[in-house]
């Protein structure tokens, strides 16, 4: 009997089984790998596509967004003009509204010669309602109506320009500031004080308001000069307002109206430094009752820089006048006639500060026009202070001294804008 | 020896002759005298005009264009402009008008012939839907700082090319090839800035005034506020303080000044945050870099730089 077979079975069938035993977990691996790979192919394939999605996804978002911005406007009017300008109803102009408003109390004495009363005060110095529109392709038109504690309801301003003479020529006529030196014609709220330099006041008369015609040629060359000649009832707001009150309305003959010629000129020194100078005569022809010279001359520097420092303006203005004053017994019956011949001038700087700031001091030399011993100086510091653009808070100290007797005086101002506020290039 | 005796009528021939060669000396003069409101445009029309246009600019790169000063030396050269090219969309209300007022030159008011508007084709954004200036000082017509977007430098020569070919029917060919020159070359850049750009996508930033819309919106800069509490508002000690909570929250990286403001405020700002700040100009040629192209680049630059110091950082 052959035994070998028989007992080598088991050993065979053992190990088969061993063999199958061990080999089963590395059978099951092989396929988990493939399995595995299968899937991260199939992973990498999703996420390519997701991917190519989301790129294009994100051309279509860019597109649309250039899209969006490169478009030309709708076939709007804005497609056949030539230019977009903002919105103007013709019946309705642009319009504006100034609050000037001022608190002031004199320290000492009064300087009531300057202005500058005893004690304190609340005083709305100015309510101004300004309106401006073209009027038609040949002509502008502008009012300034204005109401104040002292003065009551006036209108400073109304007066057509026109924007299309040939040779450089423009003609004003109606009531307006005439063209007097630099800061008679400003109005108030513009200064760069909280009042108009005491010099202008008594010499001028207030700011240099009249009524007539004035004709400006600007020169046809690269340096700027402009020269203005005006023909007016009178210059100067309080001699307008007393020509007014008595009784003509200002009726007179040819040559006691009022001529004024003026020179004004501007150079750029450099880049940031510039200077302009400006000569002013006016005159009442008839026994010559008055002439007043001015010269003004304004230095500017403008660094255009955004540091804390940002600019510095010096302005100094000088007159003389010589007038002829009607002297007058306790009766009204004129006694005689007596000419004076007067000076007064200002200087002041003003620095700018941080886009909201800024910080000046004037001195002021006036002599009265008609007083005998009414000499006033006035030395004054001012800060400004400016939340916007929009509005405006101003401390001023002023010390006045000269034939009266010494005084100390401190405003504090706030002037806000309502509306499209702005007197143009004239208050630059 | 006596000197010869100048007679009246020899004087006269003198001064004739003299006239006579100081007019024949002076070079031919450009086609179209130019006066643009700010550099961005000024380069863009001579880009454009080439030889047949002289460009006198009024505001400078470094300048704020809302502050512009008003000089009399503008005046004259507006006086004797055939055209004024502006950026338009009121950006120039602060001077423009005043100077336009004293020019006396009616060829170039708004809407006549030689006003140049180069936002004609621009789309503008952030339109006020109400003109209230609790809002700040609000342009009515839309955000005018559109020129800090390259994109819209086409549309920009467009309006400029049509608006020269309107002053100057003779010289239509030379400013359709000089648009044709300065778009093909704008367009590149374009591409190539798109590209180096990538990083700023999703960048959080502060800016000085609100005159980042455009240029975010190209970008991808995501704007979360402004020095200014709003456009022409400076800033106040309340609002600086929000801000500094809004930057720690939204972990603002970079704070974008733009050269013509305070730097003091973004400076402060900088070191309470830890953020880096990019100076950009919101005008061409503010940083230095010729023309509106490369000013464009200076800025983009100047924004990777900061942006790569941020996160650095």
């Amino acid at each position: 009997m052959n035994r070998l077979p028989l007992r080598g079975l088991p050993r065979a069938a053992l190990c088969i089984g061993v063999g199958l035993v061990l080999a089963g977990p590395a059978v099951r691996a092989v396929d988990d790998t493939e399995n595995l790979q299968q899937e991260l192919r199939r992973t990498r394939e999703e996420l390519s596509a997701t991917r190519d999605a989301l790129e294009r996804l994100s051309e279509r978002v860019e597109a649309m967004e250039a899209a969006s911005v490169e478009a030309p406007p709708e076939p709007t009017p804005v497609a056949t003009a030539t230019a977009r300008i903002a919105p103007v109803n013709a019946d309705n102009p642009a319009v504006s509204v100034v609050v000037d408003t001022a608190f002031a109390q004199d320290a000492r004495h009064s300087y009531e010669s300057i202005g500058y009363p005893n004690g304190a005060d609340f005083s709305l110095k100015g309510a101004e309602l300004f309106i401006s529109a073209p009027i038609d392709p040949f002509l502008r038109g502008y009012a300034s109506l204005s109401g104040s504690s002292d003065e009551g309801f006036d209108i400073e301003e109304a007066a057509l320009i026109t924007t299309a003479l040939p040779w450089n020529l423009t003609v004003k006529a109606g009531r307006f500031f005439a063209d007097v030196g630099r800061l008679s014609h400003w109005h108030d709220e513009a200064l760069p004080f909280v009042d108009r330099p005491p010099s202008i006041d008594r010499l001028i008369g207030g700011e240099s308001g009249s009524e007539g015609v004035e004709v400006s040629w600007l020169a046809p060359i690269d340096p700027y000069l402009e020269l203005t000649a005006g023909v007016y009832d009178t210059v100067g707001a309080e001699y307008l307002e007393d020509l007014n009150d008595n009784g003509f309305f200002g009726r007179r003959d040819f040559d006691e109206l009022t001529v004024l010629a003026r020179p004004h000129t501007y150079l750029d020194l450099t880049d940031t430094l510039n200077a302009e100078l400006g000569g002013t005569w006016f005159g009442q022809p008839r026994d010559h009752a008055r002439n007043l010279w001015a010269v003004d001359l304004t230095v500017r520097h403008q660094p255009g820089t955004s540091g804390v420092y940002q600019g510095l303006v010096i302005g100094s203005e000088w007159l003389w006048n010589q007038q002829l004053f009607v002297q007058r017994d306790p009766m009204g019956v004129v006694v005689g006639r007596i000419r004076h011949d007067r000076t007064g001038g200002y200087a002041y700087a003003e620095a700018f500060f941080s886009r909201r700031y800024s910080l000046g001091t004037r001195f002021d030399y006036s002599e009265s026009p008609d007083l005998v011993n009414d000499l006033a100086r006035t030395a004054s510091a001012f800060v400004t202070w400016m939340p916007s653009e929009f509005q405006r808070l101003r401390f001023q100290l002023d010390t006045s001294w000269g034939d009266q007797r010494s005084n100390q005086r401190y405003t504090l101002q706030w002037t806000a804008f309502i509306g499209s506020h702005s007197h143009g290039f004239a208050q630059r | 020896m006596a000197l010869p005796s100048a007679s009246p009528h020899r004087i006269l021939s003198c001064i004739a002759c003299a006239l006579w060669l100081a007019l024949a000396a002076t070079p031919a003069a450009a086609v179209l005298r130019v006066v643009a409101s700010t550099p961005d445009v000024a380069d863009i029309t001579s880009q454009i005009g080439g030889e047949r246009v002289s460009v006198m600019t009024i505001a400078e790169g470094s300048q704020d264009p809302h502050k512009v000063p008003v000089k009399p030396s503008f005046v004259t050269k507006l006086n004797r402009a055939d055209a004024l090219v502006v950026q338009g969309l009121n950006l120039e209300h602060a001077f423009v008008p005043a100077l336009l007022e004293a020019a006396r030159n009616a060829r170039i008011l708004p809407g006549a012939v030689g006003y140049i508007d180069a936002s004609l084709y621009v789309k503008p954004l952030e339109v006020p839907s109400s003109q209230s200036r609790v809002q700040g000082e609000l342009h009515p017509l839309g955000n005018p700082h559109y020129n800090l977007d390259p994109e819209q430098g086409l549309p920009m020569a467009r309006a400029i090319a049509e608006g020269l070919e309107r002053v100057d029917p003779a010289g239509a060919d030379a400013y359709r090839a000089g648009l044709a020159r300065f778009s093909q070359l704008l367009e590149r850049k374009i591409s190539e800035w798109k590209t180096l750009a990538a990083p700023l996508r999703g960048l959080k930033v502060v800016s000085y005034h609100r005159d980042l819309p455009y240029l975010a919106s190209r970008y991808g800069l995501e704007i979360v506020g402004t020095i200014e509490v709003k456009p022409g508002i400076p800033a106040t000690p309340g609002h600086l303080q929000e801000l500094l909570a809004t930057m720690e929250r939204e972990k603002v990286k970079v704070i974008i000044r733009e050269i013509s403001y305070d730097p003091g405020l973004a400076r402060s700002l900088a070191e309470r945050t830890g953020a880096q700040v990019a100076e950009i100009s919101a005008l061409a040629g503010g940083l230095g870099a010729p023309g509106y192209i490369g000013s464009l680049e200076a800025n983009l630059r100047a924004l990777l730089a900061a942006a790569q110091a941020g996160s650095s950082g």
